[in-house]
């Protein structure tokens, strides 16, 4: 063929396209460090004036009194009491719900479920929190005559909502993952369908499930609109399940508005930002290793 | 007459990793004949034919080594494109492997962009490759379907046709009817005989019948070693070596 | 043997009630809103802008605003998205490169959107002076989806048989070519869906824009991208708790919702519906 190219010229373009791309993929991981970077820009003038102890531990969160102070201990409390009783809701249920969809369900009904799970994933935080605030909230206050439905409880509920497609998603492809031989050597061995899915299933498929749980924490620590609108927002520490908590999340959206530029509430703001930042990296990082080494072990971990 | 060698090969080695896949092989193949690679299964057939036009290139973690050339020209030196290679060494796969883009883009689509634009020059050369694969009449009328519609054994002539369409020299074929009926594998074999006229055909089959039917030369290949490359004739009537008649014979264990 | 099957029906039981439990929150909830919404769905209420400080009135400048940032954070992030994954598929399947970049999309995955905001305050507001804005906000949802996008690009590309790539590369075509004719367009239905979902989590997202390009009230339409918007969630959020008609305002807030959470799930059906068709009509 007369028209070829010159191929020296082509194999140029072709590394230069590779590059590029790589380039452009690798911008993911500039993002994330710009990501830190500016966290920490906005957020480290906060310890010139306050200790990182007094910050994390400090019981007190009055950052617009005069002197404010900016303990966060109150925070970080609200926002694990949040995430532990939307937990207590929302493990069991996506936990059993995946099991339905993988092991149980016909055909139809599976197919419904996965999208109504889909859905659920689908719904804004916002409606959400909007949802806890007119129905649950007046709700709890009725039934259990308390000051405010606005506190841990309804967070949780709604919380609960938001995680459990998370955990039923991922916890129904380890459901899956788990080879077809374990399931019939039980069966061939006489064990009932539940014995199968107790003691050879859900086991074999732990580590993809305790990922499952993980994200969904995570997802649970670091959501937003939800424990803002409908968590109450007093920066206490809690004493019972129906006391109102201001979790870091709804600390952040509520206060960025109001918070002078450059003040020591707006850097102690950031500084409440890196702490999350943290925490859910940490989550994310440990459902990454059990993950990797999941797939290293395979379904050998049994 | 002197024959006219278009593809050698001196001692090539060929590593998957740690495994070596090929050892020592040096082979020359004979322009406008077909010749036939046997051997069971893992022999390394396949892998030498997938290194003649350089797709082993795409599988991570190989290793070649010594020399393939193509008319004298080392085509793993370090300057050579692979891109370029393989426009003048076509290759037929094991299943068909049409795009899902019509008849007509299925034989356009390489050419174009080679660099071809002139449309009636397009036009005259997918009614020359569908006629070379022997699929013009069947397809003419149908051109803009999608090639998914064709049965198997039309879709391997249009591969077939895809691959004519670039007019490579050599022609590589990774048992190109072994997914296909009795009727379509005939079809194949007459089209590789007439096809021989203006290219060379390098083909690896596991079946022998077929080796001996349509090649002129055929080589033997066990455990990664090229044990014996002849004439088809010579090898399936007097093999030299006592292995590729235990092969032949079915005494193989 | 009886106290087995007992057991199985009491696990059974916890398990279908649990799906239940699923299927009627999401319809409880929908069926709530809808039912305290509809009335509020007239053609003024799509049509017009908020008076009388946000307590009668529509929600037009909400609806564009929400529009504006989605389809701004999708010029965004279907590109850079594509393109990650065709590296990460195409090019460096393994090696040192492609572990760094997989896990830094893991990571970014992985943070809470209110951090995003405060990126997006901290690099596009402030450091790149955006201030707040379509394109700050636009820029910051954009990030955010990303990772959702890469992943969804990912798994089109790979889900494209190898026997295309070969058969292309095989006719002597370049690698390049056979990524953007070949792989791309076969892997082009699943690009979209993942580009589709990535649209609707970007339409609901509120924290990420609060600080970045949300208005409390903008009488007119944005004229440039470096004007504020209102969006959806967050006139919602806005209504709900900083009014002082919070009690009065309640139909506002009903439509404003069930017009959200229509464009939302709406957006996320669409994606389902083109999935499983393409999922049936796949011809490999």
């Amino acid at each position: 063929m007369k028209n070829r190219k010159h191929s020296l010229t082509k194999h140029t373009k072709e590394i230069a396209i590779r590059n590029l791309f790589g380039f452009f993929a690798f911008l993911s991981v500039l993002l994330f460090g710009l990501i830190l970077v500016f966290l920490f820009r906005e957020g480290l003038p906060l310890f010139k004036q306050i200790s990182v102890t007094d910050f994390l531990f400090g019981t007190a969160w009055y950052p617009t009194y005069e002197p404010p102070e900016y303990g966060i201990w109150p925070l970080i409390v609200g926002s694990l009491a949040v995430t532990f009783f939307a937990c207590l809701i929302a493990v069991p249920l996506g936990i059993l719900s995946a099991v339905y969809i993988a092991e149980i369900a016909p055909g139809g009904i599976k197919e419904i479920l996965k999208s109504v799970i889909e859905l659920l994933a689908g719904l804004p935080s916002v409606v959400l929190g909007f949802f806890g605030m007119v129905i649950v909230g007046p709700w709890l206050q009725e039934t259990f005559d308390l000051p405010t439905g606005l506190n841990i409880m309804n967070a949780a509920v709604m919380l609960a909502i938001m995680a459990i497609p998370t955990i039923s998603s991922i916890s129904e492809d380890a459901l899956y993952a788990v080879p077809r031989e374990f399931k019939e050597a039980s069966y061939a061995l006489g064990a009932t369908k539940y014995e199968t899915i107790i003691r050879v299933i859900i086991p074999a498929a732990l580590s993809g499930i305790s990922t499952a749980v993980i994200l969904g924490m995570a997802r649970a620590i670091g959501e937003t609109m939800v424990v803002l609108m409908v968590a109450g927002g007093a920066a206490a520490i809690p004493e019972s399940i129906f006391d109102a908590v201001r979790p870091m999340t709804a600390s952040i959206a509520a206060e960025m508005g109001e918070a002078p530029f450059r003040s020591g509430h707006y850097h102690a703001l950031f500084a409440t930002g890196i702490v999350l930042f943290v925490i859910t990296l940490a989550f994310n990082l440990i459902a990454d290793y059990i993950s990797n080494r999941f797939r290293e072990t395979g379904s050998g971990t049994l | 007459m002197e024959k006219d060698f278009i593809v050698r090969t001196k001692n090539v080695d060929f590593f998957y990793g740690a495994f070596r896949a090929l050892s020592d092989v040096t082979v020359d193949f004979e322009k406008n004949k077909v010749t036939a690679l046997i051997g069971p299964s893992g022999c390394g057939k396949s892998t030498l034919l997938r290194l003649l036009n350089r797709m082993n290139d795409l599988i991570d973690g190989t290793r070649v080594e010594g020399e393939i050339l193509l008319e004298g020209r080392n085509i793993y030196a370090p300057d050579v494109d692979p891109v370029e290679i393989r426009q003048r060494i076509g290759m037929v796969f094991q299943k068909p492997n049409p795009f899902p883009k019509s008849i007509y883009n299925n034989i356009t689509y390489a050419p174009k962009l080679s660099g071809i634009v002139d449309s009636e020059e397009i036009e005259a050369l997918v009614e020359e490759s569908l006629r070379q694969a022997v699929l013009w009449d069947e397809v003419k009328d149908i051109l803009t379907k999608s090639a998914m519609t064709l049965s198997g054994g039309q879709q391997q002539r249009l591969c077939i046709a895809r691959a004519l369409a670039m007019k490579p020299d050599v022609i590589l074929m990774d048992e190109p009817s072994s997914a296909l009926d009795p009727i379509s594998t005939a079809k194949i074999e007459e089209l590789i005989d007439t096809l021989k006229k203006h290219y060379t055909i390098i083909i690896v089959t596991h079946n022998m019948q077929q080796a001996a039917r349509i090649s002129e030369y055929t080589g033997f290949f066990y455990l990664g070693k090229l044990i014996e490359f002849n004439a088809t004739e010579k090898i399936f009537t007097n093999p030299d070596v006592k292995q590729t008649e235990d092969y032949i014979t079915g005494r193989f264990g | 043997m009886r106290s087995r099957y007992f057991k199985q029906r009491l696990f059974f039981g916890a398990v279908r009630l649990s799906a239940l439990v699923i299927t009627l929150a999401l319809l409880g909830i929908l069926a709530y809103i809808l039912a305290h919404g509809f009335r509020a769905i007239t053609w003024e209420f799509l049509t017009q802008s908020p008076t009388d400080s946000m307590t009668k009135g529509g929600i037009m400048p909400a609806i564009v605003g929400t529009l504006y940032l989605t389809v701004g954070a999708i010029l965004v992030a279907l590109p850079l998205g594509v393109v990650s994954a065709i590296f990460l598929t195409e090019y460096a399947k393994q090696g040192a490169l492609s572990r760094i970049i997989r896990v830094g999309v893991n990571c970014l995955a992985g943070v809470p959107s209110v951090v995003f905001g405060l990126f997006g305050l901290g690099f596009f507001v402030v450091f790149l002076k955006f201030g707040s804005s379509i394109l700050a906000g636009a820029l910051t949802l954009g990030i955010l989806i990303l990772p959702t996008i890469i992943g969804a690009a990912e798994e089109a590309l790979k889900a494209v048989p190898q026997t295309f790539r070969e058969a292309s590369l095989a006719l002597g075509v370049s690698k390049w070519n056979t990524i953007f004719r070949i792989v791309l367009p076969s892997a082009l239905p699943g690009i979209l869906t993942g580009a589709i979902l990535g649209v609707g989590r970007a339409a609901g997202e509120t924290a990420p824009i609060m600080f970045t390009a949300a208005a409390f009230f903008t009488a007119v339409l944005p004229k440039s991208i470096f004007d504020e918007v209102m969006a959806l969630p967050y006139h919602i959020y806005v209504l709900a708790t900083a009014g002082t008609h919070i009690e009065e305002t309640r139909p506002l807030q009903y439509g404003t919702v069930l017009v959200l959470i229509a464009l939302v799930l709406g957006i996320d059906l669409i994606a389902i519906i083109m999935r499983s068709m393409f999922r049936r009509n796949k011809r490999w």
